[in-house]
């Protein structure tokens, strides 16, 4: 290290430091501290060995001597503690300041309670719920599924016209000769799996449970990267065709629950819908690659891609997802248009001829639920602007009187970097404090969103509070801190004192100042508020209507439960018909019926319908079939329009295949194949598959009314056709009963098992949690939205009050002399709150505006009322106008205390 | 060290402490001090002496200020903080332990001989 560079070097950092302001430690400087130390020694030593008698040279050299060391070694050995000890001194000085500072702080907060408490209350309140709902949504929406490949997995899948942008109805089915022709020609994508979801009944040492189970190919978890915590995958052997699987794959949360994570899992045998199968491995946790349901499977077992598309029976079922690996660097839409046009070539087998679409799974995982965290995140934005602009109005509120203070203790002799370091320090504190109180709250907020979560987002009962998130909005709330307090030490600064004291006097410019700042503030904030409010009541006036919803059928007190029954034809009929006298036999039961809880039955293939006496024909691609006993219509509720109930025994005519040649349609079908309203007595049949032979034509005999689903705010489910059922191996059933469901369903479920413990029952539905569930998501939003709105508003009308008694406090002298000249105190009143109302007025405008552009994302999550429904809005802005009207009013009053006498005496 | 005792490890700081126990002195006068206390037997050197001394201050057993010497030069003061007096009283207590069963080992191996 040359000494020039050291100096250099020195330089720099001493001009670094003045820069910024940082008490001036060089090198340098410790260097001379140790020089002159060791020179103070040898100067002593030598005067003392001069006197002694010695010349001072040999003195000199004496003294050397008796160092002991070279001099420059004993140098180096100073200067190095001199250093250290610098350093050590001025932490030790900032340590002292800081305590000093946070104890004058400290106190100030003491003298003033009420502002303390609201500014930690309020900065809690936004940090927190903040940190709240961006943990949720980054949890939710940015972070990758978690397994190795999450990130890299699509999904392509055909639309379907009719369904766009709906999951539940989009068919996934790829035909095998398309997967084939990927699988052979694509440069894109690594690999290419398929899923499908089932259910099964798992006998596991005499307590029977009913799984999710997936059916995937033998490539499916090494594609998305996955390792079995114990045991092996699946290998080509283990796929067995034409049968059930034999192996399975189990998921780690049932390994930890009936099993208690024991080693020896593997190669134990369990008894799935009354077969033996071998557990062969556990999948390790977070495998939450999404198929039909929002729970990740139980259990993996193997199938063959080619039975999952060619429309057979093989034990994939007919609609699996396909998965499928995307080269790495490889973007989602250049791999969607080599797909597509190498599925261009084929000519598809059983697809619904609709558009190919490329999904990533994690936007597949999120469908749906996008827009209401969406619309949180807005709200939630919102809600911290408000925040800090009332901490930000606090501040201010109290500048003018630090103001005052800082002149006078400036004049005292205070030194301005003392005065700034003190009040940085006073919001720091503040902020910070409130900081750790807003981790608190996140924690309860991130609880109660939990507990309000709609089904549909089970997941977020894994959200937990992202670090990232809170250091964020630490960093909003220490911002927001420093800037509006600092500025009192800055207009402090900005002044000489005498100014200051004697604009005091006359009240002025700088008050101005920050009187603007605050009115904008106030503004913001009754915006804000308003427009949080009406989106939350538009949500209350959707959750209203949704739940006046025509459904179209009668849920509350309807059970539906699947149930799947072995044996032949005839053994199966036994068995049907005893469960059907077992549950006609409960007391509470009024009806029992084949079929499915409308909204929840199987979406197939499409129609093809003769439309009029020539016999011209036009095609549905897709539609619900329902199947069913005649008396399902009255279980269910469902009204029949016109026509009469299809024969019961028109099946006769019929194999076990297709259509009874007596259907009912709903409403929408009929009215889109026989717009002229000739529906009754026209003929139509299932699209056949290609390569098949095609299905007898059925006739309608009756339409009935459409059904809905719950809390969706679409039109009708679906076209539906009502057949009779032919007594495939899984029988819906239908029970209507004068309970309330949730209590029913046991009851039922025991009754079923009770004809035979072995007969497997899929969970029972009732209609009452299909309800609640369907709103759960309104529910949610509108709590959450109203929750923030509430506190918006309260927000503002503490900034806004604030505003209104600081114009009083500056305009004391005035009023004073008014009501000194005889005015009328509540004309002088009406005047002070006349300025309040003018803010109010353009914050309602603002906010309106806001919230007509704010309700237009919400309209999907709107039912029955528009996205700029008047009444909502003229409710919202008079709440709003009242509060803000009350807000002022208090602080007003106390001009009239106004001792005019006091005031003039004052000056 | 080729004049006076070898000094036995340590027994320096607390010769240090025992001098700053009167009150402040500056480097050159504890060194002085020491020299006429132990009648140049102790033979330290002075870088010694400086080392000790930074050694302590960075352990917070004493503490320096700036002052002025009688010959009205700028040298830093030391004294005993709290830490140091401390320090003195439990090393003096051990040291006299020390020193005593030294002694009586020696005198029991000068009988024996």
């Amino acid at each position: 290290m040359s000494p020039q560079r050291d100096r250099d070097r020195d330089a720099f950092r001493a001009g670094v430091r003045r820069l910024f302001k940082l008490p001036l430690f060089t090198r340098a400087a410790a260097r001379a501290d140790a020089d002159a130390e060791l020179d103070a020694f040898l100067a002593e030593r030598i005067d003392r060995l001069v006197l002694s008698g010695l010349t001072p040279a040999d003195a000199r050299a004496e003294a050397l001597r008796r160092l002991g060391s070279p001099e420059g070694d004993a140098r180096l050995v100073l200067r190095r503690s001199a250093q250290r000890r610098q350093r050590h001194q001025w932490l030790r000085q900032a340590a002292a300041d800081l305590r000093e500072d946070l104890r004058i702080a400290v106190r100030r907060f003491a003298h003033s309670p009420a502002f303390t408490a609201t500014a930690l209350l309020t900065l809690a309140f936004g940090i927190g719920a903040n940190t709240a709902i961006f943990s949720a949504v980054h949890g939710l929406l940015l972070a990758p599924l978690a397994f190795p490949n999450g990130n890299r997995i699509v999904m392509p899948m055909q639309e379907n016209d009719r369904y766009r942008g709906d999951s539940r109805f989009e068919r996934r089915n790829m035909a095998g000769a398309l997967i084939e022709a990927w699988q052979q020609r694509t440069h894109t994508v690594e690999d290419i799996a398929a899923a499908s979801e089932d259910m099964f009944s798992l006998d596991a040492d005499g307590t029977i449970d009913t799984l999710t189970s997936a059916v995937v190919t033998v490539n499916f978890l090494p594609m998305l990267g996955v390792e079995p915590l114990v045991g092996r995958g699946f290998s080509p052997g283990d796929v067995v065709r034409h049968g059930p699987p034999n192996v399975a794959v189990i998921s780690e949360a049932l390994w930890r629950q009936s099993y208690a994570g024991r080693s020896d899992i593997v190669g134990r045998t369990v008894t799935l819908d009354g077969r033996p199968l071998a557990i062969i491995g556990v999948a390790p946790a977070g495998l939450n690659i999404p198929l039909s349901h929002k729970t990740p499977p139980d259990m993996w077992v193997p199938g063959a891609l080619t039975d999952a598309v060619d429309g057979g029976t093989g034990s994939l079922d007919i609609s699996p997802s396909v998965f499928a690996l995307l080269r790495p660097g490889v973007s989602v839409d250049v791999a969607s248009r080599e797909l597509e046009s190498i599925a261009a070539g084929v000519p598809h087998a059983a697809g619904l001829g609709g558009r190919l679409r490329v999904m990533r799974a994690q936007d597949f995982v999120n469908a749906g639920e996008t827009r209401a965290l969406e619309v949180l995140f807005a709200a939630v934005g919102a809600l911290l602007l408000t925040a800090c602009a009332t901490v930000a109005n606090l501040l201010l509120a109290r500048a003018w009187t630090r103001q005052r203070e800082f002149a006078i203790r400036g004049a005292l002799g205070a030194g301005r970097r003392r005065l700034a370091r003190q009040v940085l320090t006073e919001s720091m504190s503040l902020a910070l404090a409130g900081g750790l109180l807003g981790i608190g709250v996140a924690g309860l907020t991130l609880r109660v969103i939990v507990a309000l979560r709609p089904p549909g987002l089970d997941r977020l009962a894994d959200v937990h509070i992202e670090p990232a998130v809170l250091l964020w909005t630490l960093v909003v709330s220490v911002l927001t801190g420093l800037s509006f307090g600092c500025a009192p030490a800055f207009f402090a600064g900005l002044h000489p004192v005498g100014d200051v004291l004697r604009r005091e006097m006359r009240g002025g410019s700088a008050g101005v100042i920050s009187r603007r700042v605050r009115s904008t503030l106030v503004v913001l904030q009754i915006a804000a508020s308003l427009a949080l409010l009406v989106a939350s009541g538009l949500l209350v006036r959707s959750f209203a209507a949704l739940q006046r919803m025509p459904l179209g059928f009668e849920p509350r007190g309807l059970l539906y439960a699947d149930v799947l029954i072995a044996g032949t034809r005839e053994q199966r009929g036994t068995i049907r018909d005893e469960i059907i006298r077992h549950l006609q036999s409960l007391r509470d039961v009024t009806g029992v019926s084949i079929g499915v809880m409308p909204g929840k039955g199987w979406l197939g293939g499409g129609v093809e319908a003769e439309i009029d006496p020539e016999g011209h024909t036009a095609d549905v691609p897709a539609l619900g079939t329902i199947m069913m006993s005649p008396g399902y219509l009255r279980v269910a509720r469902i009204p029949l329009l016109a026509g009469r109930l299809p024969d019961s025994t028109s099946f006769s005519s019929l194999g076990p295949a297709g259509w009874s040649s007596e259907v009912l349609v709903n409403r929408a079908l009929a009215r889109r194949l026989w717009p002229a309203g000739r529906a009754i007595g026209a003929h139509l049949r299932e699209k056949p598959f290609p390569g098949r032979p095609p299905a007898p034509w059925s006739t309608v005999v009756g339409v009935t009314s459409d059904t809905r689903i719950p809390g969706e705010s679409g039109d009708v489910a679906a076209y539906q056709v009502y057949t009779i059922d032919r007594l495939v191996s899984e029988v819906p059933f239908v029970v209507r009963t004068t309970m309330s469901g949730d209590d029913a369903a046991p009851i039922v479920k025991r009754a079923i098992t009770a004809v035979d413990p072995h007969i497997f029952a899929r969970p029972i539905l009732s209609g009452d949690t299909y309800l609640r569930d369907g709103l759960a998501p309104t529910r949610f939003a509108m709590s959450l939205l109203t929750a923030f709105g509430v506190v918006a508003l309260a927000l503002a009308a503490i900034g806004l009050s604030g505003v209104i008694a600081y114009s009083v406090s500056q305009r004391t002298r005035e009023i004073g002399i008014r009501l000194a000249l005889g005015a009328d105190p509540s004309r002088v009143v009406r005047h002070v709150v006349s300025g309040g109302l003018g803010l109010v007025a353009l914050g309602i405008a603002l906010g309106a505006a806001a919230a007509l552009a704010a309700t237009r994302a919400l309209s999907s999550m709107l039912y029955g009322v528009g996205a700029a429904d008047p009444p909502t809005f003229v409710a919202i802005a008079l709440l709003v106008g009242a509060i803000a009207l009350v807000a002022s009013y208090v602080p007003a009053r106390r001009a009239l205390r106004i001792d005019p006498a006091e005031t003039l005496r004052a000056d | 060290m080729d004049d006076g005792l070898p000094l036995l490890k340590g027994t320096l700081d607390l010769l240090v402490l025992k001098t700053l126990s009167w009150g402040p002195l500056h480097g050159y006068a504890i060194a002085t001090w020491l020299e006429e206390r132990s009648e140049g037997t102790l033979g330290v050197d002075d870088s010694a002496l400086y080392q000790a001394l930074q050694r302590m201050e960075g352990r917070g057993l004493l503490a320096a200020e700036w002052g002025t010497t009688d010959n009205n030069r700028r040298a830093r003061y030391y004294k005993l903080t709290a830490a140091g007096r401390r320090r003195l009283r439990e090393e003096s207590a051990t040291w006299m332990r020390y020193t005593q069963s030294v002694s009586s080992i020696l005198s029991l191996a000068s009988r024996t001989v």
